[in-house]
């Protein structure tokens, strides 16, 4: 299936620690690259950072960017997965391109 | 003779500088088309083009679901961190 171009943005809970954090990073790696033979293209962690409103009592959260090639139906499986895990407090996903060109 | 009252020419930021992101991911820069209350500034006060002002929009509200940027002040930490210092 052809390979779509998208990127989403984690929302997760600032007092996760990092194994637990890294865990759920790789689950989500793997629905992209085995579940459905795609592509992680860019894993930007951006760190705690202030948020603009306070999210479920939370005043900072850790936000992490993760850029991916993933036929369409990835997607749906990959925020099914997402909205499973209750240590993500906001997710947005944004198509970046219809088509995806390795570099 | 009257003199006229002339204000400074606005111009769009983002048609005249290209290398300007317009990006949810860059609050920094949305902040300065919304008001301190945090409503979107329309096109006629930041002098925005029409096709940048849909995008800003759009990117404003993604900032905003991503706790990126405030829905309103009322809401705001950082703003309510600064009534609270003034209040003491």
């Amino acid at each position: 299936m052809r390979l779509r171009h998208y990127e989403t943005l984690l929302l997760f809970n600032p007092d996760m620690n990092e194994s637990e954090r890294q865990e759920v990073i790789e689950d989500l790696t793997k629905v992209i690259e085995e579940q459905y033979k795609g592509k992680l293209v860019a894993k930007d962690e951006w760190g705690i950072r202030e948020l603009a409103y306070p999210v479920k009592k939370h005043t900072r959260g850790y936000y992490l960017r993760l850029e991916y090639a993933v036929p369409a139906d990835g997607v749906a499986e990959l925020e099914r997965k997402i909205r499973i895990n209750e240590d993500i407090f906001k997710f947005l996903t944004v198509k970046l391109s219809d088509k995806f060109q390795e570099a | 003779m009257a003199i006229k009252f002339s204000p400074k020419k606005k111009f769009c930021r983002f048609c005249a500088d290209k290398n300007l992101p317009l990006d949810y991911k860059r609050p920094d820069i949305l902040k300065d088309f919304i008001t301190e209350t945090g409503k979107i500034m329309g096109r006629r006060i930041t002098g925005t083009c029409a096709k940048h002002q849909r995008k800003l929009t759009r990117e404003i509200k993604r900032a905003r679901q991503m706790a990126l940027l405030y829905y309103t002040s009322r809401h705001s930490i950082e703003i309510n961190k600064k009534i609270e210092g003034a209040m003491k």
